[in-house]
């Protein structure tokens, strides 16, 4: 065993640091956020040039051969600084379903545009009441000779905004809930019959829902095979939360570290804060949730990169944990804080928010114990 | 013990309840003016618009039960809303160390909802630790005037108060407790800079408060130079026990459980998911017990003036249980609780749910931090000093 990062990884790793340093203070990170579209442009293009967009694409689809643990490294320090480029959505989201593809046209025509930065891919899979069950998809696309009819609404479609296509997941056959009979289709964003209704999220990124009414699609577009997509978006699902815990370990990492640094400095009864020993105790615990998560993070991913069939129970541990753990970090980071904590004034409750959306993204801690403890 | 209401109080309650069903607002009424309508006829049942008031200041002389039915049928109704500042804060220390002109001059315009206050109390370097307070107050040197300087921070709603009662250090010589001075002054007027705060909900409520040379006549001081300490101590035990706000709590947690029931899950509903059902029964079961220790509370204080021990905890309880709430509506809002703003998505509880949530964390933080209010009970209830196990 051994968890020593390649030197390549690690360099990686300093430059994203750094990049956080240089980019992300909280003035910065609001005023990105509140101007259209969400993110800055600029940065996205840094990030294709320096290569980061490509490291989990193979070397054949035009990237660097990388894994998870590649994604893991960039995660965690864009989880330090809560940086807002859509790289969840394009690279991991949508990204993740053209790698898993067997349409081996789109992902010539596609891929080299993620790893560029030119295009836009996210993916809507969530439905109105499908809460987090990946299998519930009421969406439909029904067959007309060579064409297929979408009809149905996605929520919560993360960066569909500034999407130029949607991945879309939709039933094909079967029951509302069943697995199979899942079927996903690459849409462009601005095709007759998709309408976005955009808004922004409690993190300060963006969001939308987004309804097809008799969208036209070939079956060119179909990014699965017919009837076999479940499969594809489990294991994207998977991705996700593995890069969604590794973000949440670079916040609470913030976090627990902010709260350390706040109470040595304020005073109230004539001592710092961190003289009292609940107060500490309380530190200690927020440590210790945190290097928590970050052991469980390492063993999910590491056990995605040898086999992810043998993964998926761990997977489950970790999004529970996380879910946990980051509220626990946030909610005491603000408690710790002091008034100051409940504004938006310090970076604290940012991160927190983060953490809070975190938790409601591809299944909240409950819904994963339980998914934990049925396997 | 019985546990049931005595005849008197059951007429009582009907009586509260019929003249909640018989004021309610028309559709079409102006909002403002049925609510100075609302507490005229409150008055006239004797007292009904300031129930806390004693009865030598015009309240209505309830026994506890009386003020427990008043609480759990005014959650329950659409009344009008109040604010706690003058009416519960200021009045209650202008009845006991006010003078008979301060008196005259101040709680007739609290009565009628004319004046809105608020309170200086916190400020950057006073916090938990409010004693620490430096806010300067000088007094003129023919002794007719204070002029103050320094500033105030998480002032509620001071950007629509037209007066503050605000804690200002005339001395600091000796311990922090002393020195402190109790001064009342109008908001609108040169020298006072309100800047808004934006909490995390993403709401302005609070403010920081700048005075810069503000003058203020000593006819303006409540009691002695000095004791305001003594003053504002009362009044912030008065608040922490209001802070429990559970009957709220038991209306809230009844829509919270609607709210899950309308979630569809499988052929049931959110509230057949087994974790989700396990912590709203737990939220319930110790919503049940600080309901009845605040019941208890209430009968020791009538019996002996003096609130018992358990008092203490109501509080830490009542917060506590509040913020498990509004969670607890974060979690049934499932993938849409990361939606902000009006827009959003989802179902109607879940819009300004997170917002909620967030802004609740303030429960436990305000009116003395949770980590404070337990250093009170090990302290003054379990005896527990520096020491004391030797």
């Amino acid at each position: 065993m051994n968890f020593e990062l390649s030197e390549e990884q690690k360099m990686i790793q300093q430059s994203v640091e750094r990049f956080v340093q240089e980019n992300y203070d909280l003035p910065n990170r609001i005023k990105i956020s509140s101007e259209d579209p969400g993110f800055s442009k600029d940065y996205w293009s840094s990030m294709a040039e320096l290569g980061w967009l490509g490291l989990a694409f193979s070397e054949e689809e035009g990237g660097f051969g990388g894994n998870q643990i590649d994604t893991l490294v960039l995660m965690e320090q864009f989880g330090k600084g809560l940086v807002l480029e859509p790289f969840l959505a394009n690279i991991v989201l949508g990204g993740g379903a053209l790698k898993r593809s067997p349409a081996t046209h789109l992902k010539e025509e596609l891929i080299p545009g993620l790893i560029d930065g030119s295009l836009q891919i996210t993916l809507a899979y969530a439905e109105e009441q499908s809460r987090f069950d990946l299998n519930d998809i009421a969406t439909s696309a029904r067959e007309e000779g060579d064409k297929f009819i979408i009809n149905g609404k996605k929520s919560m479609v993360l960066n569909a905004e500034s999407a130029n296509k949607l991945i879309v997941v939709t039933r094909t056959s079967g029951g509302q809930t069943e697995e199979k009979g899942i079927s996903l289709f690459i849409v462009d964003s601005s095709a007759d019959g998709v309408v976005r209704e955009n808004f922004p999220t409690v993190d300060g990124l963006r969001a939308s829902e987004v309804s097809f009414e008799n969208v036209r699609v070939s079956k060119e577009d179909m990014v699965s095979k017919k009837d076999e997509g479940f499969e594809i978006l489990q294991a994207i699902a998977n991705d996700a939360i593995l890069a969604l815990a590794a973000e949440a370990v670079g916040a609470m990492e913030v976090l627990y570290k902010d709260t350390v640094e706040y109470t040595q400095q304020r005073e109230q009864f004539d001592h710092a804060l961190s003289d009292f020993q609940v107060l500490q105790h309380r530190m200690v615990d927020m440590f210790m949730e945190y290097e928590q998560c970050k052991s469980l993070l390492f063993r999910a991913t590491m056990e995605t990169v040898q086999d992810p069939k043998m993964a998926q129970r761990t997977i489950h541990a970790l999004k529970h944990l996380i879910g946990k753990s980051g509220i626990f970090v946030g909610e005491n980071a603000v408690q710790l804080h002091g008034g100051m904590g409940v504004t938006e004034e310090l970076r604290i409750g940012h991160f927190f928010k983060r953490l809070l959306v975190i938790d409601s993204q591809f299944g909240n801690a409950d819904f994963h114990l339980d998914k934990f403890t049925s396997l | 013990m019985d546990i049931n209401l005595s005849s008197d109080d059951l007429a009582f309650r009907d009586e509260v309840r019929s003249f909640f069903d018989e004021n309610k607002i028309k559709s079409g009424e102006d909002y403002f003016s049925w609510r100075l309508g609302w507490f005229e006829k409150a008055r006239e049942k004797g007292g009904w618009d300031v129930p806390k008031w004693p009865e030598k200041f015009g309240g209505p002389g309830w026994t506890p039960t009386q003020h427990y039915i008043w609480e759990q049928e005014t959650a329950q109704a659409n009344i009008p809303f109040d604010l706690p500042f003058g009416l519960g804060m200021l009045a209650p220390i202008l009845m006991n160390y006010g003078n008979e002109e301060q008196q005259e001059r101040f709680l007739p315009d609290i009565r009628d909802r004319k004046v809105n206050w608020c309170q200086g109390y916190s400020e950057p370097g006073a916090g938990s630790d409010l004693a620490n307070l430096k806010t300067k107050a000088v007094l003129s040197e023919d002794g007719t005037y204070y002029t103050v300087n320094g500033s105030k921070i998480w002032t509620t709603l001071a950007h629509v108060a037209d007066w503050i009662f605000c804690l200002t250090r005339t001395d600091d010589s000796g311990i922090k407790q002393q020195g402190i001075t109790f001064l009342l002054f109008p908001m609108k007027q040169e020298g006072i800079e309100v800047k808004p705060i934006i909490t995390l909900g993403g709401s302005h409520t609070v403010n920081t408060v700048h005075f810069t040379d503000v003058k203020v006549p000593v006819e303006n001081m409540i009691g002695e130079e000095g004791k305001g300490w003594t003053y504002a101590k009362g009044l912030l035990e008065h608040e922490r026990t209001g802070l429990a706000g559970l009957s709220k709590s038991l209306v809230e947690l009844e829509q919270l459980k609607d709210n899950a029931r309308s979630i569809q899950r499988g052929n049931g509903n959110l509230m057949d998911d087994s974790s989700y059902k396990s912590k709203v029964g737990e939220l319930e079961i110790d919503l049940l017990a600080t309901e009845f220790t605040e019941l208890r509370s209430l009968a020791s204080a009538a019996a002996g003036g003096e609130p018992g021990p358990e008092s203490s905890i109501l509080k830490l309880k009542g917060t506590e249980i509040k913020q498990r709430i509004q969670k607890l509506t974060v979690e049934a809002s499932g993938i849409y609780s990361s939606a902000w703003g009006d827009k959003g998505a989802g179902p109607s509880f879940a819009k300004g749910g997170t917002a909620g949530y967030l802004n609740s964390r303030y429960f436990t933080i305000y009116g003395g931090a949770s980590e404070v209010q337990k250093d009170i009970v090990a302290k003054k209830v379990l005896g527990l000093t520096k020491g004391s196990s030797k």
